[in-house]
């Protein structure tokens, strides 16, 4: 599948702190905080090996996971989505 | 969905030891709260702070140009202004802007004034609030 591709930031522009399951973000260039809860974590991590769409993420985090769920591809699209409004990532 | 090989992945930090199952949950699920900074709560009592000029301890006074206390009346000196500055039309006179009812002549007094503010003065607890970074 192809659509919108997005980049995160570099790694050092965030820092995360893990919360019993959820991640506290402090994204420096922003300023801003962020509690995200999985899948976001690891979209930002798949996104961190280059640009991608929903499709290459999703296949980068199936070489790490078992990934659960249906439609997979709508819900990594919506978190990209989600996750573009934060400012954790944007489109190239 | 769980039948792909094991990889490994080009050395990764990442890269799990064992493969964990991960839900994506529904596409409406929402992952992402935002906190805004605890300074972006302060910034609007800090707007709303008040910068007289002059302050209580010089009232009826006149703003030089340059910001200094000059006895009233003096030529080319701003006089009071009738009501506190708030902290947002000091941050619009600090950017050399003319805030509404102020005087463009002597906006430049103004904010003059509120630059040589000290601690202890009136109002300067306000002024250095709008020096504060975000």
């Amino acid at each position: 599948m192809t659509g919108a591709r997005y980049i995160a930031d570099p790694e050092e522009c965030v820092q995360s702190v893990a919360l019993d399951g959820l991640s506290v973000l402090f994204h420096r260039p922003s300023g801003m905080t962020h509690i995200v809860a999985p899948p976001a974590p690891q979209i930002l991590e798949a996104l961190r090996m280059g640009p991608a769409d929903a499709g290459e993420i999703l296949a980068r985090m199936r070489a790490w996971y078992d990934l659960e769920g249906d439609e997979a591809a709508d819900a990594i699209e919506a978190r990209l989505e989600e996750l573009e409004a934060a400012g954790l990532v944007s489109r190239p | 969905m769980s039948g792909t090989d094991n990889k490994e992945n080009g050395g990764s930090a990442f890269v799990p030891s064992r493969r964990t199952v991960l839900v994506l949950g529904a596409a409406a699920a929402s992952t992402v709260v935002t906190i805004r900074p605890a300074l972006a709560q302060t910034a609007g009592s800090v707007l709303n702070c008040q910068i007289p000029v002059p302050g209580p301890h010089a009232a009826g006074s006149y703003i030089g140009p340059d910001g200094s206390l000059v006895a009233p009346g003096t030529p080319g000196a701003a006089p009071p202004l009738a009501r506190p500055l708030n902290g947002e039309e000091a941050k619009v006179l600090l950017r050399g802007s003319t805030p509404a009812g102020v005087n463009p002549q002597s906006a430049q007094a103004y904010a003059n004034y509120i630059r040589r503010l000290q601690a202890g003065m009136s109002g300067f607890t306000c002024y250095a609030s709008l020096q504060m970074p975000r």
